[in-house]
């Protein structure tokens, strides 16, 4: 009779595969797509024509840009938050923790919906197209930021703040040596939760910039409807301007003391 | 220890059981042909409510059941055995959001037997050789089964009949063939400008044409999709010179069709121009947000099919209690179709028969009808039934003005006497004149042909230039030099230290370690 045995390794399989199936394999096609032509032949034209389209150029400057205003404005909205909140001893806190993460739990065509109806209500829709953009997105991913930020922050140990209070540091210094190394990794876990899809989410700024504000994941939409080739390639250099950005800010580390960060 | 094991495994494949079972056995049982349709979302009676006899038997006062009113797709399957020799056919139905979807799958190698694609698109699936002509029993008028030959709207059938597409055959021998050897019609219309006639005065926008979209600031929408919108910026870019010819002229139509299918560079560096300066006036573009925005009240003119603007038509007067008006510019508009076109192959697979008679049994003037009352836009079909049914949704004879609206033209001799009285309201800029056009009207509508696979690049590129916002390339460089350098120097923090170059030197006393 044979014996099966399992180990711990064996239940990583299905995971392997999965990803092998949907991440490696798709990568793969796009990378086929990218350098070939409608006849399937070998190909840099795509290469040679995205770099050499200002249009795409700037598509690409224009989306880093809203992209990094959102990351920036989410930051400076939640760092605040997820301090006072891990850091009170409120006892209803959970429930303001909530209040910013229920919004998530709601359909996110219906929350943009609603937006697009304030804006119009305030006279802002049809008017500022890159606001409208920028706030959609920095409302739709805060609670990306808020979370992983509030979980870092919770478990920096007390008696770390009560060492700096006894070493003369005072609330700046204790900020700037204490708090904020140590919710590094959740700072970086929360920039790449909300920089990243926000370069690609192409509902908002279809529903609140009246497609008036072209983002790239607009763009690889819009050329998979017609040219596969140059949308991969378009998605290609998405990918590499995505993985050059999380390497640079240390994204593939492995975080020891991630502490719960990485959602 | 085992045996609880075991016991777990054997429960939990139990459990998986029957969902496998309800998965696979889902719709699946046995008929002679699967027949599998590939439609526009919601482009065919679906059964139950907002279906003819649903809301017929619901506006008598009754409480109608699903049963009541079965979908098409149910209909068929149960007609179909009688009239094939007892032979069943199960039909696979499966919905596109847009033309380049459907393609793709087609092209992907997903095995479709019959399509229902715009214009456009069936003649470039036609010019690469992806679909099947008709059998020629198919238009044998004698049978009285062949519901759509005979009952075709003859002024449809006479743009099928004209229309030419060039199909490969062997080698590089490309052979002319009819739209109508491939295609059989199935909804069709205009396009043009929805507008709520209280803020927008009709003889204005009637005078101004497609300079309407310059001429009402942030108050009209634009469509997000290259081909309507490029349409739309030729007959801004040409107005002028289409106005310049007459519609009593010989070879009108003609002429308006070539203005409007002008892609070649020298044209579409003007329409370039013209598709920025309207950017800059327009609300905004959209594909599906235009009829509630424009019903909301939003905006003023949403550039819209005209099924479409029935929809939002309807909508105003139901919900929001307000008029909306229908506008075809006098300069020249889109006259759009979709139809049924059969995918290569479908003969070896057997299928011909059963798709013909789907695509016959949708022609049935009584389904003709239900497929209209459900989806809102107007079919090809014409015929009494048909005729009935519009005079059932427009004919008002006891209008303050009772006008008399000429659909000869349509109708042909498929119907005796096709003039409805309605009020001028309805014939002049309302939902008749919207779903019906006057023979007027159509007659500066034209097609727009498929852009082959380069001028379709030029013109996609043309459209993100559009779409985009572009910065000058000074700028593009500064900023790629900046995040080249920033990247350079968070490199440096993260490795400087491990090249020995970058290295402090140790002081002295100390080693370096």
């Amino acid at each position: 009779m044979i014996r099966l045995r399992f180990s711990r390794k064996t239940l990583g399989i299905p995971y392997a595969v999965f990803l092998l199936f949907f991440v490696i394999a798709p990568m793969f096609v796009i990378l086929f797509y990218a350098f070939t032509d409608r006849e399937n032949h070998f190909t840099f034209m795509n290469f040679v024509r995205f770099f050499s389209d200002p249009t795409k150029l700037s598509t690409i400057v224009y989306s880093l840009v809203i992209a990094l205003i959102t990351t920036v404005v989410c930051l400076v909205i939640a760092f605040p938050i997820a301090y006072i909140l891990a850091r009170s001893k409120m006892k209803r806190k959970f429930v303001i923790l909530m209040l910013f993460v229920t919004p998530m739990w709601i359909n996110f065509v219906l929350r943009v919906n609603a937006i697009r109806e304030l804006f119009n209500w305030m006279g802002l829709l049809g008017e500022t197209n890159y606001f409208n953009t920028v706030f959609g997105m920095v409302y739709d991913f805060l609670p990306f930021m808020i979370l992983p930020l509030y979980t870092t922050i919770m478990k920096i140990d007390n008696s770390l703040y009560e060492a700096s209070a006894d070493l003369g540091g005072n609330a700046f210094t204790t900020f700037t040596r204490v708090t904020l190394p140590l919710a590094m990794p959740g700072i970086m876990s929360g920039v790449t939760m909300v920089f990243l899809p926000s370069m690609t989410n192409y509902v908002v700024s279809d529903m609140l910039g009246n497609s008036m504000v072209t983002i790239i994941g607009k763009f690889i939409y819009e050329y998979f409807g017609t040219d596969w080739h140059m949308g991969s390639m378009v998605a290609l250099v998405l990918l590499i301007v995505v993985f050059v950005s999380t390497w640079a800010s240390g994204g593939f580390k492995a975080e020891e003391n991630a502490r719960g960060a990485n959602l | 220890m085992k045996a609880r094991r075991l016991f777990s495994v054997l429960s939990a494949a139990a459990l998986l059981l029957p969902t496998l079972s309800v998965l696979s056995g889902c719709g699946s049982y046995s008929a002679d042909i699967v027949l599998k349709v590939y439609n526009w979302a919601e482009y065919i009676d679906e059964g139950g409510e907002g279906s003819y006899e649903y809301d017929m038997l619901e506006e008598e006062g009754k409480t109608p059941s699903e049963e009541d009113a079965p979908s098409m797709i149910e209909r068929f399957e149960k007609w179909y055995p009688a009239h094939h020799n007892g032979q069943t056919v199960r039909v696979e139905y499966s919905t596109f959001g847009t033309n380049e979807d459907m393609y793709n799958e087609i092209v992907l190698g997903n095995e479709y037997d019959l399509l229902c694609p715009s214009d456009y698109m069936i003649m470039k699936l036609a010019a690469e050789d992806r679909i099947e002509p008709y059998d020629e029993r198919f238009f044998d008028t004698s049978n009285e089964e062949n519901y759509y030959v005979n009952n075709v709207s003859p002024y449809i059938n006479e743009i099928f009949e004209s229309g030419t597409v060039g199909v490969p055959k062997y080698d590089d021998l490309v052979e002319l063939h009819r739209w109508s050897e491939y295609a059989a019609g199935y909804m069709w219309g205009t396009t043009g400008f929805v507008y709520n006639p209280e803020a927008v005065d009709a003889d204005e926008l009637e005078e101004l044409g497609w300079k309407a979209f310059t001429s009402y600031p942030n108050q009209i929408t634009a469509k997000d999709n290259v081909r309507d919108t490029y349409f739309a910026a030729l007959g801004l870019t040409y107005q002028d010179e289409l106005l310049s010819h007459s519609p009593d002229e010989e070879g009108y139509n003609e002429t308006l069709t070539g203005i409007f299918n002008r892609t070649d560079e020298e044209y579409s560096d003007a329409v370039r121009s013209t598709l920025l300066s309207m950017k800059e006036k327009i609300y905004g573009f959209e594909t599906d947000t235009g009829k509630a925005d424009l019903v909301s009240g939003k905006i003023l003119l949403n550039y819209a099919w005209s099924g479409d603007a029935v929809y939002s038509m309807t909508l105003a007067e139901e919900e929001n209690d307000f008029e909306l008006a229908y506008s075809v510019p006098k300069a020249g508009s889109n006259l759009w179709f979709d139809g049924w076109v059969m995918t290569k192959g479908i003969e070896e697979r057997g299928k011909k028969e059963a798709a013909q008679a789907f695509v016959n049994f949708m022609a049935m003037p009584e389904n003709a009808v239900r497929n209209s009352y459900y989806i809102g836009y107007t079919s090809v079909i014409a015929g009494e039934e048909m005729l009935d049914y519009a005079r059932y949704l427009y004919e008002d004879e006891e209008a303050e003005d009772p006008t008399e609206y000429d659909l000869g033209y349509f109708f042909g001799d498929t119907a005796e006497d096709a003039v409805l009285v309605a009020s001028s309201k309805e014939t002049e800029r309302g939902r008749l004149f919207a779903q019906y056009p006057p023979e007027d009207v159509i007659h500066r509508c034209v097609v727009m042909d498929y852009f082959d696979p380069d001028t379709s690049e030029r013109i996609n590129e043309l459209w993100s230039q559009v779409k985009a916002e572009s910065l000058d390339a000074w700028a593009i460089i500064v900023i790629v030099v900046t995040v080249v350098a920033i990247a350079a120097f968070l490199v440096f923090v993260k490795f400087g230290n491990k090249i020995d170059f970058f290295r402090r030197k140790p002081k002295k006393g100390y080693e370096k370690v």
